[in-house]
């Protein structure tokens, strides 16, 4: 594999994060109302999450395998969390 | 290629026995954190009045720990980056910074648990403390556990004795540091911002 694109520029993706970290506290005191607030402030915390998966734990230039390793995990528990939903919703 | 290599997905490169297992063990620790904070959406859902006591938390603390643990994911990058490059030197520095700003996170974690205990707000003083101190508190395990490993390979890579047999473990120690940086990345939105 190419030097280059082995490894991404970290320094540009640290000011990513760094960035999308100020976004995300000043999305959590926005005058939106609390329900659009916290939509905002995890979808901003998944790209954070999204770019330090992707560059610095190198998942662009991995194979199935791994995927399968890392997200199975996800969607049990994605699965398991979304069972429990309606006991919630219902009770309530 | 060396003999603890395993066979990855067909027709792909193989991935050493190390950095396999690694990624098993990340997919355990993903249901251990994972189960923790559906457990927290959920009871937060399903009880109201948490909010009166998640005002309570320090969230300009939380952010500062926030804006440190997401560098020290760039200082093991580099790490990582440099054994690639076989700059041991520029390996020990990477892994040097790491462990510094990992002692930093836990130090302001620690005064951060002092000021809230002595408000008075215990593990047991309410659902929301309880899942508070259970949550970062196994989070700032994690962060000890890798300053313990990523301090051991600091004192191999600047003593340079058995370095070619360890070096590439600054990669599968960099995968458990990132993977405790992105439950971080989760953990501060939900405890401290919503």
């Amino acid at each position: 594999m190419h030097a280059a694109s082995r490894f991404p520029s970290y320094g540009a993706i640290w000011t990513w994060l760094v960035a999308l970290l100020v976004v995300g506290l000043f999305c959590a005191y926005l005058p939106f109302g609390k329900a659009l607030a916290i939509f905002l402030v995890f979808s901003v915390a998944a790209v954070k999450a999204f770019l330090v998966v992707r560059h610095y734990m190198h998942l662009r230039s991995e194979g199935v395998l791994i995927y399968a390793i890392a997200g199975l995990p996800l969607l049990l528990l994605i699965g398991f969390v979304l069972t429990l939903v309606p006991d919630i919703v219902f009770k309530r | 290629m060396t003999a603890t290599a395993r066979p990855a997905a067909v027709g792909g490169e193989r991935i050493p026995t190390g950095k396999l297992a690694m990624w098993w063990f990340l997919a355990s620790e993903i249901m251990t954190f994972g189960g923790l904070l559906g457990s927290f959406v959920l009871f937060r859902f399903a009880a109201g009045g948490w909010e009166d006591q998640a005002a309570h938390v320090n969230w300009r603390i939380a952010a500062v720990n926030t804006l440190i643990l997401v560098t020290s994911s760039w200082s093991i990058v580099r790490a990582h980056h440099a054994v690639e490059e076989g700059d041991r030197l520029g390996a020990a520095r990477g892994l040097l910074v790491t462990v510094v700003l990992g002692l930093t996170f836990l130090g302001i974690k620690a005064f951060e648990y002092r000021t809230e205990l002595a408000h008075g707000f215990t593990p047991w003083s309410a659902p929301f403390w309880s899942f508070y101190y259970g949550l970062t508190g196994l989070h700032a395990l994690h962060v000890l556990a890798g300053i313990v490993a990523n301090a051991a390979l600091c004192a191999v890579a600047f003593r340079g004795r058995g370095w070619e047999r360890v070096g590439q473990r600054v990669e599968y120690a960099g995968l458990y540091w990132h993977f405790v940086d992105v439950v971080w990345i989760f953990l501060f939105p939900l405890v401290y911002l919503s």
